[in-house]
């Protein structure tokens, strides 16, 4: 059993400045500390908190296995990683930053495609015509799996992208796309267009607790203290936000849904 | 929990042995395939939902590849191998491992790797003839392993895809309608759809445009397309082409036009997916369904008692046999015969051998014409659960 309670947080980019602004704002002051090249670090004023550094998705696989008892990180990355997400993690609180819509989007030019259940009804004429189904180029291929299923669409194929999905279409390695945006200008200098009913997600930096990691009262005492240090602060998702019940994910019923 | 192993393994490979000799003795011809197969065929054919249950992987040159989920799809893969063109007569037999992941933990009646025993048909142009001779010889191989009794349950989506063409409308409602068979809910949604003028004018693709576009004339389609583009700043690119979604486009215009699909027609239709009955009495129920509509599906029909007598030829008891209509709704290769055997032991959740026809799946993994085509399975370690005590 990990005799540290360990907390993981964005190792770069944007979201780890939000990050440390929104503890040092808690007054959770994190020091680096060691010699892991700033990948570790400890709360100043609760020394038992080994703070690791680590890439965002990493962080939903730390939850998923019981690596970090609390981190904070998308919840995109979360539900593509943990498709169980509501008997895994306990999805604390949204934290106010780190918005990212993940969406269907077609070649704006298909004027004929404006709902979900269009790609249905195309998929089958494309089959027709090409003798194979449309490809969705996508880093998302759980969420995309299972809100297709959701609308009934199922004639098409998935083709993992790891990077620049939103040109894909031209490049004709995908007929459309499932990406993340937040003010659709990227998707819109692609001659991209999201569908009309084509938001699967929208998504934002949360606080996690992981159910897989080793937990004592000890632990348990630390993490309320995190969280309640949290709540105190200006954000006001954070302040709202019922820290004292144990399910406070709205995962929890769209679960059933999928 | 660990998988039981060093007992059952013998006893299993004498049952099979048993099994593959019926299928020699009835003239299959055994072959091995590879247990790593290319993705692509299987996603094409089940789609995005096999990931789920289908061990995918990427292999070192960076193709989609996994452990197979069934014999089927290799079967034909290994057919067009031999005979590109698919329309040569062969009959094969298997017995190989197979793989699922079981998301609620792998059981006896539902093991992550098993052993399949099959049989594939290609080529055989007497349908009903190759549909009963599959069935027999699938009911004899478990009589042969020592399963005496079996509860048999047979449908025929030919009697479906008749009763489409036979109903007035147009052949792309058809089409869409065939579709959807296999999603029982959006099914219903689609039909009732055709049923209301009202809803076969609820689009929300551009109203101006597709209020410009006449049916009766696809050939001015595109121009007046092409203009609408090219006044919206919408530029062209990417794989589909400006006739396929002029297509759509014209489709969404004639169906406004369109008048809805009767009621009557709809409930019909409706009505024959619910048909359940003992084997001996299907043509009777649905000849009774058909004629307050004037609607005759005739020959298919008398496909379905031709197929009835040869497996009273063939010593099938079908008078306990049960017939129901949409029952091969599962799994969407399928196109005609279907059929599945349930111990009573086991129940009907864990069959123990099924199987149909699937005239389509040739030419989807690249044969130039339809081949007509039937296989039947048996799960050997639900046989075997079956006959030596394991409950589901």
């Amino acid at each position: 059993m990990s005799a540290k309670f360990v907390l993981a947080l964005p190792s770069k980019g944007r979201l780890k400045e939000d990050c440390a602004n929104m503890l040092a704002e808690a007054g959770l002051a994190i020091t680096k500390s060691g010699s892991a090249r700033g990948y570790k670090g400890t709360i100043v004023h609760v020394p038992e908190v080994e703070v690791n550094f680590v890439s965002s998705s990493e962080i939903a696989h730390f939850l998923k296995n019981g690596t970090a008892h609390v981190g904070v990180t998308g919840e995109d990355l979360l539900r593509e990683a943990v498709p169980e997400c509501a008997d895994r993690l306990n999805l604390r609180a949204p934290c106010g930053f780190g918005y990212a819509d993940v969406v269907v989007a077609v070649p704006a030019w298909w004027i004929d495609v404006q709902r979900m259940a269009d790609l249905e009804e195309l998929a089958m004429t494309f089959r027709r015509r090409h003798g194979r189904s449309i490809r969705v180029a996508t880093k998302y291929m759980n969420l995309t799996q299972r809100f297709f299923a959701q609308h009934g669409v199922s004639g098409y194929r998935t083709v993992e992208s790891l990077g620049a999905t939103e040109g894909a279409p031209a490049a004709q390695l995908a007929e459309l796309v499932v990406d993340i945006t937040t003010t659709g200008a990227t998707l819109r200098a692609n001659d991209l267009r999201v569908l009309n009913d084509g938001v699967i997600l929208r998504s934002q930096a949360h606080v996690v607790s992981s159910n897989a990691a080793p937990w004592s009262d000890h632990f348990r005492a630390i993490e309320r203290e995190l969280l309640e240090a949290l709540a105190r602060t200006k954000h006001p998702d954070l302040k709202s936000h019922p820290l004292n019940t144990r399910q406070t994910s709205n995962l929890n019923g769209e679960r059933d849904a999928v | 929990m660990p998988r039981e192993a060093a007992p059952k393994e013998p006893a299993l490979a004498a049952q099979a042995e048993r099994i593959m000799a019926s299928f020699s003795r009835g003239g299959y011809e055994q072959i091995a395939m590879a247990v790593i197969q290319p993705a692509g065929p299987f996603l094409d054919s089940v789609g995005e939902t096999l990931r789920a249950r289908t061990y995918v992987f990427v292999d070192h040159h960076g193709q989609e590849v996994c452990l197979r989920p069934d014999l089927t799809i290799p079967t034909c893969r290994l057919h067009l191998a031999r005979h590109p063109g698919g329309n040569t007569l062969a009959r094969y037999c298997y017995h190989g491992l197979a793989f699922r992941y079981q998301p609620g933990g792998a059981r006896p009646t539902h093991p992550t790797e098993f052993r399949q025993a099959g049989i594939e048909s290609f080529a055989a142009c007497d349908r009903e003839k190759e549909d009963a001779a599959i069935l027999s010889l699938t009911l004899e191989a478990l009589r042969e392993a020592g399963l005496e009794q079996t509860q048999l349950t047979i449908g025929d989506l030919g009697l479906f895809a008749a009763l489409l063409c036979a109903i007035p409308m147009p052949a792309r409602w058809r089409r869409r309608l065939w579709h959807h068979f296999w999603r029982r809910d959006s099914f219903r949604r689609v039909l009732m759809r055709l049923t209301s003028s009202e809803a076969l004018k609820a689009h929300e693709m551009p109203r101006d445009l597709v209020g410009r576009l006449d049916p009766a004339n696809p050939e001015a389609a595109e121009a007046i397309v092409i203009e609408y583009l090219e006044r919206s700043g919408l530029t062209i690119y990417g794989t589909r082409t400006l006739p396929e979604m002029t297509e759509r486009l014209l489709a969404a215009a004639a169906d406004a036009r369109e008048a809805p699909l009767e009621l009557a027609a709809a409930a019909l239709i409706d009505s024959l997916t619910l048909v359940r009955t003992p084997a001996p009495q299907a043509v009777r129920r649905v000849s009774e369904l058909l004629r307050p509509h004037k609607i005759d599906i005739e020959p298919a029909l008398v496909s379905f008692k031709r197929r009835l007598d040869l497996l009273d030829s063939h010593g099938v008891d079908t008078r306990q046999a049960q017939f129901s209509a949409v029952f091969g709704r599962s799994l969407e290769y399928y196109t005609g015969f279907v059929f599945q055997a349930v111990s009573p032991k086991l129940g009907a959740t864990n069959p123990i051998a099924s199987g149909g026809r699937y005239d389509g799946l040739l030419t989807d993994l690249g044969a130039p014409h339809p081949v007509p085509a039937i296989g039947s399975c048996i799960h050997t370690e639900r046989l075997f659960a079956a006959l030596h005590g394991d409950g589901p």
